[in-house]
């Protein structure tokens, strides 16, 4: 197909879009790069002091692992259920399953403030404020609805038809999920495991309702941090999560590459 | 395949004598399916030898791919059973069922090659690796595919596709091949070949199969037999000679090849058409349906003497369409307008419209059917 030229009044308009989105991002780069004590721009010299900083901060280094391992988990259980119900969901299609669907995904509907708010209740009560099964729990109210959405949309996409043949060759049921199903469905899985990742790193208002002193999240010890110093750490920390993500991104772009050229 | 044909009579021995029909090596009896209200297919009952290539004929939405998919397991019966060797298949799941179905869609498995795909139903069934690849090796060869066994489906073009379909339900050596418009996505000439191909390999492997259709051509050419179906019902079954020359219904007729259909009144072994009298060889009273061939009329310019048993009409060409193997007539004779085939001869003969001419054919082409009241 060919590609229809693009007016300059677009390019303009999409090149301010553009500058808007990344307007922090350029600020945050040379701000990162500062030799001051305070955050100030521009700055008055350049180091990489407050990249050191971090590495000698171990609080931070803490809340990053400790957020890494939470995001890891809650992906990896979020697929465990994800799939499983999709599938009961969508291919079984019980009584009312567009309900249970609604509800399951009702979660993205609310304003994060009342559901940290209704979390915080039920952990108080279930004595699972401030640990990390607390927080745990938490991220996954959060993040299935994404996983859950993501993986239900890819499998109603696939052709039915395939998993009748395979059943007409003489698969059963389990065997059509696993050799059809599954790795028909797998770019979904790495698109929702991304999500549920980068929604459950990302997440600060949940975080900061159910964090306690060996429960904080690398935003938390960051927004901690901010309030109690006004130094260049956290951009120096803030260039580095950029960094991440894209990286984590990235590779999922291009896994999800390689899983289409062998599914379409 | 062979094999089923033994367990066919041990299973069927004990049951003894059963009356009349199901004696079909597959046997469809009182056939039904239901969505809510409306009934899908109602009351099929037939029987298919083993061996045999049986098509199912009918307008969109009649319920062919209901029935197959029935025949299949993938939609659940309402009603009625489906016995193949003597077992009743009814309440079996389809991966119990040992048949091999080809999709329109093909319905190839994207994430796998072509021997993968044609690997898999033997996979399920636990044959050893050998094995496998020798019967891989045999289906590849039997569609004309080597040297593509690597490709994925996409890419291959339609016809590779619909090879690599066939191969698969083939590979199983299943009971019954069920084909669900295999060849309405490839243009005509591909569809041609195709259409030869199947049957021949079918005839080659002996496999029973149920042939679904639209196309009347395909029905016509490829099959040993022809169900006709319309609205959830049978409305006749036969040799594909059978339903050309002696249609039961004048659905069937209209419906396999082409016909001029009139009404009018049936007087014994003739029937009145407004203020022309034709006759027919068979006999009937009252309001009817009076279909004629158009390439059963002979059109011809001298005014030819009514011979015993031969209708004879005069009558001016309004129009003339030369296609190709055939010139199309409409001929206006007395108040009734009459569709003439005739083939093309090369010797460059073609009538212009305004030429007077005489229509001919012989009483036994007059189809006649009493109108339902
Ligand atoms: N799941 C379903 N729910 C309700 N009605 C259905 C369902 N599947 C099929 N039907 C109806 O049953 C009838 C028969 O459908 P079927 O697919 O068997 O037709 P067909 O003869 O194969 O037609 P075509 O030539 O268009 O493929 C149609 O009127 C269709 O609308
Ligand atoms: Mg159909």
């Amino acid at each position: 197909m060919e590609e229809k030229p693009v007016s300059p009044v677009l390019k303009v308009l999409a090149a301010f879009g553009f500058l808007f989105l990344l307007a922090p991002v350029l600020i945050v780069v040379p701000l990162s790069f500062s030799n001051d004590v305070f955050m100030s721009f521009p700055p008055s010299g350049y180091s990489l002091r407050w990249y050191i900083a971090i590495g000698a901060n171990a609080k931070l280094l803490d809340a990053f692992l400790f957020s890494v391992k939470l995001a890891s988990l809650v992906t990896v259980v979020n697929i465990l259920i994800a799939v499983p119900a999709s599938y009961a969901l969508i291919r079984k299609a019980p009584f009312g399953a567009d309900a249970i669907m609604s509800l399951l995904t009702a979660p993205l509907l609310l304003p994060t403030i009342v559901l940290g708010l209704a979390l915080l209740i039920v952990m108080a009560r279930a004595g699972y404020l401030a640990t990390p099964q607390g927080i745990f729990l938490a991220h996954l109210v959060v993040t299935l609805p994404y996983a859950l959405r993501v993986i239900a949309t890819a499998l109603s996409t696939l052709p039915i038809a395939v998993e009748e043949a395979a059943a007409t060759l003489g698969a059963s049921p389990l065997s059509v999920f696993f050799r059809i199903t599954l790795p028909m469905l797998m770019p979904g899985i790495v698109a929702a495991a991304a999500l549920s990742f980068l929604v459950s790193f990302d997440e600060v208002v949940l975080s900061l309702f159910m964090n306690g002193p060996k429960v904080t999240t690398l935003p938390v010890e960051l927004y901690h941090h901010v309030e109690s110093r006004a130094d260049p750490l956290v951009a120096a920390a803030s260039v580095l999560l950029v960094v991440f993500t894209l990286a984590v991104v990235i590779i999922v772009d291009r896994s999800l590459g390689l899983a289409k050229t062998f599914v379409k | 395949m062979i094999h089923h044909a033994s367990t066919a009579t041990n299973i069927a021995a004990p049951l003894g004598n059963e009356a009349k029909p199901g004696h079909g090596f597959l046997s469809l009896q009182g056939l039904s399916k239901r969505y809510s209200e409306f009934v899908a297919v109602d009351a099929v009952d037939l029987d298919v030898n083993q061996g045999e290539f049986v098509s199912l004929l009918g307008p969109s939405g009649c319920g062919k791919t209901t029935t197959l998919r029935m025949i299949a397991g993938l939609v659940q019966a309402s009603g009625g059973r489906i016995v193949v060797a003597g077992r009743d298949l009814t309440a079996i799941p389809p991966f119990r069922r040992d048949m091999g179905l080809v999709f329109q869609s093909y319905a190839l498995f994207p994430h796998m090659s072509v021997a993968g795909n044609i690997a898999f139903g033997l996979e399920m069934r636990g044959l050893s690796r050998s094995e496998i690849s020798n019967r891989v090796t045999e289906a590849i060869a039997l569609v004309r595919l080597e040297g593509r066994e690597n490709r994925r489906p996409s890419e291959l073009s339609g016809g590779q596709q619909q090879r690599v379909a066939l191969a698969r339900a083939l590979v199983i050596r299943p009971s019954i091949l069920l084909l669900d418009e295999p060849l309405s996505n490839l243009d005509a000439k591909l569809r041609d070949e195709m259409r030869t191909e199947i049957r021949d390999i079918q005839r080659r492997l002996g496999t029973t199969a149920i042939f679904v259709t639209h196309d009347q051509d395909e029905a016509l050419t490829m099959s040993d037999r022809v169900v006709v179906m319309n609205h959830g019902r049978i409305e006749q079954t036969g040799t594909p000679e059978d339903l050309y020359e002696r249609p039961r219904t004048p659905f069937v007729a209209s419906f396999v090849g082409r016909t001029n259909r009139f009404s009018g009144t049936a007087l014994g072994r003739s029937v009145k058409l407004g203020d022309t009298l034709v006759h027919s060889a068979t006999e009937a009273n009252g309001p009817a349906d009076v279909m004629i061939r158009p390439h059963r009329i002979t059109i011809s310019t001298g005014s030819a003497a009514a011979s015993g048993g031969q209708n004879t009409l005069s009558g001016i060409v309004r129009r003339m369409t030369y296609a190709g193997n055939l010139l199309q007539y409409d001929v206006l004779a007395g108040d009734l307008t009459f569709q003439v085939e005739e083939a093309t001869l090369g010797s460059g003969r073609a009538l212009a419209p305004g030429t007077t001419v005489t229509l001919s054919w012989s009483a036994q082409d007059t189809l006649v059917f009493e109108a339902k009241p």
